[in-house]
């Protein structure tokens, strides 16, 4: 990036329409990140010059779908709940039996 | 799900296999006889060596005067393709080999390496090979001693998710056990890591958005000790009460979630697929997180912590004693994950630390004091990392160069690293009597876009367009010059030696006290060079190019050197899946678009001594023999 182009970004007419229209953006006087500002110990991090503090809302909003998001954490909790189902058989039996179908239930 | 299912052969088993349980298995606790057989020269028991991670060898039969004598011994062919990463484990007479997906693994007897004693041929769902981010490579086993009531173990880690134990006497699957699940992208590549009974194990997918973390399980019965994730609340990063205590400018608590916006945490990588140390002394085991999903930085406001983080958890509990986020809020991809090799030496004020040396992705080699994280140093790797200005040794922060940032609608130019990294997952080495990290590093910069993406379970979520090519110190024209390799004064701040590579030198080093350290190239050549100086003493063509770190080990007497061959990886995914677009392979086919023209593909290993002295000398070895 040139010094004109980040020039250039700041004044985008873009920026500016955003921030009429949604308030978003932070007001801080940073003129350029460089990650020394910091708010609290270990809490630095600042928007860049003309985007938003908080994506959501905003032209870079990616829209997560909640369901979609949710999978990772439902998939470890299964994996958790098999993985003790086989590891219980295994230091009752001294066996270990990987599929849970056939691990019997007394 | 993917079905059981192993191919062993019992019958193959030797006396010296047997012979070597039983020695083995001597009272003490697990822990104190994996220190005492990383001690032994015979032995290399875990990828590092040692719980030190310092890939140094005592050993000095090999050294700078008749090095040039190296010859090959013996070769071993794993009959797969792709990125061959690691190192084989070699413990009482008998070598373990592994391999990239599908994850093989070989046990050979040093007395007569031609046979094999044993292989664990898992089949596993192909859809894994789908959600892997960058070739379906694989770093490692990992070996527990043995207890006398539960046989002595190999662990590993298959692509599709799981971490198996194995006989090491048979390959029989002792447990096997779900840690990640391909669905939602989740992978494990990594080296499995032995602790006491406790074994580790990460996670890899943060291409995919996957939310990081690292398990601890009994290694006796499968059982779950503990899981520590990268982000989200603190008692799921599993951060005790005094967390950070001696440097609280790193920040304490809350900010797993408070660094993000909204649920972004749940998505946001993290992962660790890199390498583990461990100091008894502390009783904490050492390791980096990785990066922020996704990499449009856009998408996710903050410092997201804790990403890209050093850490130092209590192996018993998990509890996180210190973090050290090197890279708050990335922007180019510079995981974390690096090696971390435990040295003790004295610092410039005369005090004798124990210190943490992880040469990190995004261009900084850092020194912490491992006892409660306080940096140490923080170095260039290469005076051309442009990035960042300078780390502030007292607050921990970089001092970012907004010139070479990234951000939406915005093209970022010729920034250095590139999203490989100046270092990326070479395990590293230390020589302790001379005071010398020697260090693998790549020279590639790159050009920046981001895009914006949906998040969606399973798929890939990166959300940038890169371009690679080499550093400002190699040959643009020609794409070449691509790595280097350098001798660093961590105490000193200064690199003692460093030459140019034509491409990366991507696997890592191996440090002896013969006075010659080794490592291997992407273009197919294990080189030998004189620790002191740089100057290159020896070199050998193998049959492909090399991503993993070589070993050495003595037996009846004869020091060997080993290293894998099998071009892939990250920079070889070009030839893996014969790809030619300059953007894929998340950049990598541009900037190694030469590679093609100096190796192909290939896996296996290669062992060397002085004048291929070995197990053949004797051309009766392995013969034909009635019953045999």
């Amino acid at each position: 990036m040139t010094r004109y182009d980040r020039t250039r970004r700041r004044i985008a007419p873009f920026a500016a329409a955003a921030v009429a229209a949604t308030g978003l953006f932070a007001a801080t006087g940073a003129l350029a990140y460089d990650g020394t500002n910091c708010r609290a110990p270990g809490n630095c991090w600042e928007p860049k010059p003309g985007f938003p503090a908080q994506v959501a809302g905003s032209k870079f909003d990616p829209k997560h779908n909640p369901a979609e998001v949710a999978k990772q954490s439902l998939s470890i909790t299964a994996m958790e709940e098999r993985n003790q189902k086989r590891v219980a058989y295994f230091q009752k039996t001294g066996q270990f039996v990987y599929d849970v179908s056939k691990i019997p239930s007394n | 799900m993917t079905r059981l299912f192993s191919s062993v052969s019992l019958c193959a088993v030797t006396l010296a296999l047997a012979a070597g349980s039983a020695a083995l298995s001597v009272p003490a606790n697990a822990n104190d006889k994996l220190v005492e057989i990383a001690k032994s020269d015979e032995n290399w028991p875990m990828t590092g060596k040692n719980y030190d991670a310092n890939n140094f060898s005592p050993q000095k039969q090999i050294n700078k005067q008749n090095v040039k004598d190296l010859k090959a011994a013996w070769s071993f062919s794993t009959g797969v393709l792709s990125g061959h990463e690691g190192t084989p484990l070699v413990v009482n007479n008998v070598m373990y080999i592994h391999s990239p997906f599908p994850n093989t693994t070989f046990a050979v007897g040093l007395d007569d390496p031609g046979r094999i004693l044993w292989q664990h041929k898992p089949k596993q769902n192909p859809t894994a090979r789908s959600v892997a981010c960058c070739d379906v490579v694989n770093r490692g086993l990992a070996y527990w001693p043995g207890d006398g009531k539960t046989p002595p173990l190999i662990l590993k880690t298959q692509l599709d998710g799981h971490i198996v134990a194995l006989k090491a006497d048979s390959g029989e699957e002792f447990w096997k056990l779900e840690n990640s699940d391909i669905k939602v992208g989740s992978t494990l590549t990594i080296a499995p890591y032995v602790v006491k009974d406790t074994v580790l194990v990460g996670s890899s997918g943060a291409e995919l958005g996957v939310r990081g973390y690292v398990t601890a399980y009994d290694v006796k019965t499968g059982a779950q000790k503990w899981r520590a994730y990268a982000t989200g609340p603190d008692d799921q990063v599993k951060l005790a009460d005094d967390f950070n205590k001696a440097n609280p400018h790193y920040g304490q608590k809350g900010l797993g979630t408070q660094t993000w916006e909204g649920d972004a945490w749940k998505i946001g990588g993290g992962t660790n697929w890199g390498w583990y140390a461990f100091d008894p002394g502390t009783n904490m085991v050492y390791y980096g997180s990785g990066n922020p999903a996704p990499w449009n930085e856009t998408m996710r406001p903050g410092d997201n912590k804790w990403t890209m983080t050093i850490w130092g958890r209590d192996i018993d509990t998990g509890e996180a004693k210190f973090g050290y986020q090197k890279t708050p809020h990335d922007e180019w991809d510079y995981a974390g994950v690096n090696v971390m090799m435990l040295s003790e030496q004295v610092d410039k004020t005369g005090k004798m630390r124990k210190l943490l040396t992880h040469p990190d992705r995004n261009g900084i080699v850092y020194s912490l004091d491992r006892t409660d994280g306080t940096l140490v140093s923080a170095d260039k790797i290469d005076d051309t990392v442009n990035w960042v200005k300078q780390v502030d040794l007292k607050t921990g922060l970089p001092r970012r160069d907004p010139e070479f940032g990234t951000r939406m609608d915005h093209v970022g130019r010729d920034i250095c690293p590139s999203a490989m990294g100046y270092h990326n997952q070479g395990h590293d080495s230390y020589d302790p009597e001379r005071k010398s990290f020697f260090m693998g590093i790549n020279h590639i910069c790159m050009d920046w876009e981001p895009f914006m993406l949906p998040y969606r379970a399973g798929q890939f979520f990166v959300g940038a367009t890169l371009n690679m090519y080499p550093g400002p110190k190699g040959d643009r024209q020609n794409y070449v010059g691509l790595g280097q390799v350098k001798a660093y004064d961590a105490i000193n701040n200064k690199f003692k030696w460093e030459v140019m590579e034509r491409f990366a030198a991507w696997g890592g080093t191996l440090a002896t006290a013969g006075g010659v350290m080794f490592y291997g190239t992407l273009d197919g050549f294990i080189k030998a060079r004189d620790s002191d100086t740089g100057q290159l003493l020896w070199k050998f063509k193998l049959p492909s190019g090399v991503i993993g770190h070589p070993m050495t080990y003595t037996h009846k007497g004869v020091q060997y050197v080993a290293i894998y061959y099998g071009v892939g990886g990250w920079p070889g995914v070009g030839l893996v899946f014969d790809l030619n677009d300059p953007t894929a392979g998340l950049g990598a086919v541009g900037a190694f678009k030469q590679l093609q023209h100096y190796t192909q593909q290939g896996g296996g290993v290669m062992v060397f001594s002085l004048d291929g002295k070995g197990p053949y000398e004797d051309p009766n070895v392995g013969e034909f023999a009635s019953g045999g």
